[in-house]
């Protein structure tokens, strides 16, 4: 696994708060709880697995890459360490879905090595997309077993990717949380064309 | 490794207050001219009132005193946590489907047995701990998502901030279409408490000319965004008004208040409001009221009923179990206030049985607890505004409250399938998280760019429609359960009519007809409603008017049956249009105290 390799010093607390972003808003940490917090905001810190065997770990970790992948703009989920925020997850879901995700990961590793006589974590990208589209095909009304975790998996990548460091910032660019004097708005409700969305004062 | 350190909010300081004035304060530890019960948007505007009129002032508070310099967790960012959003394991809210067909109490099912805390939906990461426990404070009957918090400030520490003025289309709403009876008094009565709310307050919003829903005395308002312009552009052809919502936050500061500052645009306000722009009762109230030194407050006080002396018509006082010890207790005053909110004040009065009031105290008309009334909400829509699929991420959200469309159904016609009418709330744009994306389908780089493209686009919105005051829509007391403190507790009889069901189509319909027109993509709409209760807009179930065999309080919110005792809370509303309603809470609990003020000056309490 790539990212297994020995985690790096401990983070000053200064370091951490950095990685925060968020000092303000998080005053009554200890140092201790935020060194831990800034060691799981770590992209490339060692995963510490909590039901998760390495194994299921990374065929998850090829799987949300793939459901949200690195582009141009941003890094994808692998970065975004959504596969640490499904193994916690799963770790306080009820034992039934829970078990849901672990056959759902035995099956996709079956269909791996029916088709491609190979485990799913080391498929290459080609093969990994042929298995997704097939599984991905009946979305919105799944019909079978693989189907359905393709719904569940992509569901909490999609939960794990958009609410990560990542995907707001870097992905979204959204620009909320901050302080700021005054909103701002449409320019057109302050009387001037606007360059946001191209609409005019006087509209037609 | 913790995973969830942002979870522990020291609340130390909190609880060592607490115990410290519950220890402290005892029945006869002082004299107090007033007992206020509550201390949200009623109770803490009236200890405020009579406070810093020179009024000596015991207000309890049922649950324990709140740490405002580290319980509202306003930017916290959801990657503070690798749970993200996610209660911990053992804490559980009720979901939307459970409420319908779970079994009443909710917290004793047999499904949750494994938790440790039960809680109503309005339980998150931000609010968990101050939302009560189901299983302490059950509830039996109808399906109803009850949101209470026992804490001071109680829900006004994650109100919606929704600052809207019920009208002349309110206060007259029977004399316009027939339906049951006016309010005794008119907006008029009221204009003047609303004023001196926003002012105290701060109210940001525009002034907007419109009759169903007055305008007010207003700080800098928001703004409406790029998506937000364009429906508006739309569905002002059709006669409808979209315009900035109106928020109980202060945007340029209130005058006499060394606890709050003014708005900083940072859009976390339901999570408690840090700088406290946003209107919280301990800070904009209590805590001024406390300096005033007129005011005791007791917390960890259940106020189980009402005491009667040995004339009838008269209350001593309020009987008191501590939360924590048990203890009961009575609280002597010549003037009792019960802010409790409507469901509570309702319950504390149902449970104040004697001789002379077998069926509770201030039933006489044998109406306390009928004429439950709140919203029908959950109807809503969404859509993509073309002008901005594609575009790049502006900052949407930094502000108080989406903006709104005033009612328009029954304001200057008649709608042919049902009386009053329904408003809708709600807003779109860059959001923190784009919740759309778990609707755009398939997978890899198209489907992320897809998301980032519909990301700027998105508008949604909502309805509240009025549920009508109708006299079988009530609450009982249930003798045969219990809560946590040996309270008898609440039993709901309640349903939506068929005029709020045909309202909640109609609002579906034009719902659809304002997306189209707007030219939005990808129109979803939801038709069903959300469980009754969802609103937390409660009123009406002590209602106000002249005759005391129709009513329950006077026109000044005073019981018929007892003269002493006064409701600061919705309780006594005749109806609720589609406001929301804490603003109008404030109003009367202001004008209710102006009242008492007088009936004190006079000696004549």
């Amino acid at each position: 696994m790539q990212n297994t390799r020995p985690r790096q010093d401990q983070p000053s607390r200064r370091t951490a708060l950095k990685a925060l972003g968020t000092v303000a808003a998080l005053p009554w940490l200890s140092d201790e709880g935020l060194l831990a917090f800034a060691r799981i905001q770590e992209t490339k810190g060692a995963p510490q697995l909590k039901v998760l065997s390495p194994l299921q770990f990374e065929a998850l970790e090829v799987l949300v890459e793939a459901i949200i992948p690195t582009d141009d703009r941003s890094p994808g989920a692998k970065q975004a360490r959504v596969a640490d925020y499904i193994d916690l997850l799963l770790s306080e879901v009820d034992r039934d879905v829970a078990l849901q995700w672990f056959g759902g990961l035995a099956a996709l590793d079956a269909e791996a090595m029916s088709r491609f006589r190979s485990p799913f974590s080391r498929l290459g990208a080609g093969q990994v997309d042929a298995i997704l589209q097939i599984i991905s095909r009946n979305e919105t009304a799944p019909q079978t077993a693989l189907e359905t975790f393709f719904v569940m998996a992509k569901q909490a990548t999609i939960r794990g990717y958009y609410t990560s460091n990542i995907g707001i910032h870097q992905e979204l660019r959204y620009k909320g949380n901050q302080f700021l004097r005054e909103f701002v708005g449409c320019q057109t409700e302050d009387g001037k064309d606007c360059p946001y969305c191209g609409q005019k004062h006087h509209a037609g | 490794m913790q995973d969830d350190p942002t979870l522990n909010v020291n609340l130390t300081r909190a609880l060592e207050e607490s115990k410290r004035l519950a220890d402290s304060i005892k029945p006869d530890s002082d004299r107090w001219d007033v007992i206020v019960v509550g201390s949200g948007a009623a109770g803490g505007m009236a200890a405020f009132q009579l406070a810093m009129a020179g009024v000596k002032v015991l207000l309890l508070e049922a649950g324990r005193m709140i740490d405002v310099r580290t319980e509202y967790r306003t930017m916290e960012w959801p990657y503070a946590s690798n749970r993200r959003n996610r209660l911990p394991p053992g804490e559980r809210p009720i979901d939307v489907a459970e409420y319908s067909f779970l079994d009443r109490p909710y917290g004793s099912n047999p499904a949750f047995d494994k938790y440790k805390k039960v809680a109503s939906y309005a339980s998150n990461r931000f609010t968990r701990n101050w939302v009560v426990d189901e299983r302490q404070n059950p509830t039996t009957g109808t399906p109803y998502a009850w949101v209470r918090a026992n804490i001071l400030g109680g829900k006004t520490n994650f109100w919606g901030r929704g600052a809207l003025r019920y009208g002349p289309l309110q206060f007259n709403a029977a004399s316009r279409d027939g339906f049951d009876v006016d309010w005794p008094i008119s907006y008029e009565d009221v204009k003047p408490y609303y004023d001196k709310v926003d002012v105290l307050l701060g109210c940001s919003g525009t002034n907007e000319g419109l009759m169903q829903v007055p305008d007010g005395v207003f700080q800098r308002p928001s703004k409406l965004n790029c998506v937000e312009v364009a429906f508006k552009r739309a569905i002002a052809p059709m006669g409808r008004h979209y315009i900035p919502g109106r928020a109980g936050v202060t945007t340029e500061g209130v005058l006499n208040n060394k606890y709050r500052a003014r708005c900083a645009g940072r859009g976390r306000c339901g999570r408690g409001c840090d700088i406290q722009a946003a209107f919280h009762s301990p800070t904009a109230l209590i805590y001024p009221a406390r300096d005033s030194g007129n005011m005791t407050v007791r917390p960890y006080s259940r106020v189980s009923e009402v005491l009667v002396g040995e004339a009838s018509n008269r209350a001593i006082g309020v009987r008191v179990i501590d939360a924590n010890t048990r203890e009961v207790m009575d609280f002597k005053a010549p003037v009792v206030v019960l802010g409790a909110g409507t469901l509570d004040t309702t319950r504390i009065l149902l449970n104040s049985r004697s001789s002379a009031h077998p069926s509770g105290l201030g039933n006489s008309s044998g109406l306390l607890g009928c004429y439950l009334s709140e919203h029908i909400m959950g109807i809503r829509g969404s859509g993509y505004i073309p002008a901005r699929i594609g575009t790049e991420t502006t900052l949407d959200d930094g502000r108080p409250v989406a903006p709104y469309i005033p009612r328009f159904r029954n304001v200057t016609d008649r709608h042919p399938d049902f009386i009053r009418g329904y408003h809708f709330q709600g807003g779109g744009g860059c959001a923190e998280y784009p919740g759309m994306a778990h609707d755009i389908a398939g997978y890899g780089k198209a489907f992320k760019s897809n998301v980032r493209k519909h990301y700027p686009a998105l508008i949604s919105f909502g309805g509240f429609g009025e549920v009508l005051s109708r006299k079988e829509n009530r609450v009982t007391l249930d003798t045969a359960v219990k809560d946590a403190w040996g309270i008898p507790v609440l039993k709901f009889d309640y349903r939506f009519g068929d005029n709020e069901l045909k309202m909640a189509k109609d609002m579906a319909d034009s719902i659809e007809e304002m997306l189209t027109a707007a030219r939005a993509e990808d129109i979803k709409i939801e038709r069903e409603p959300l469980p009754p209760g969802w609103s937390i807009h409660e009123i009406g179930t002590a209602r106000m008017g002249d005759d005391p065999r129709t009513s329950v309080t006077d026109r000044f919110c005073r019981l018929h049956d007892a003269k002493n005792v006064y409701i600061a809370d919705a309780a006594p509303f005749v109806c609720g249009g589609t406001q929301n309603t804490t603003w109008s809470i404030l109003a009367m609990a202001w004008r209710t105290m102006d009242y008492l003020k007088e009936r004190l000056r006079a000696g004549d309490a």
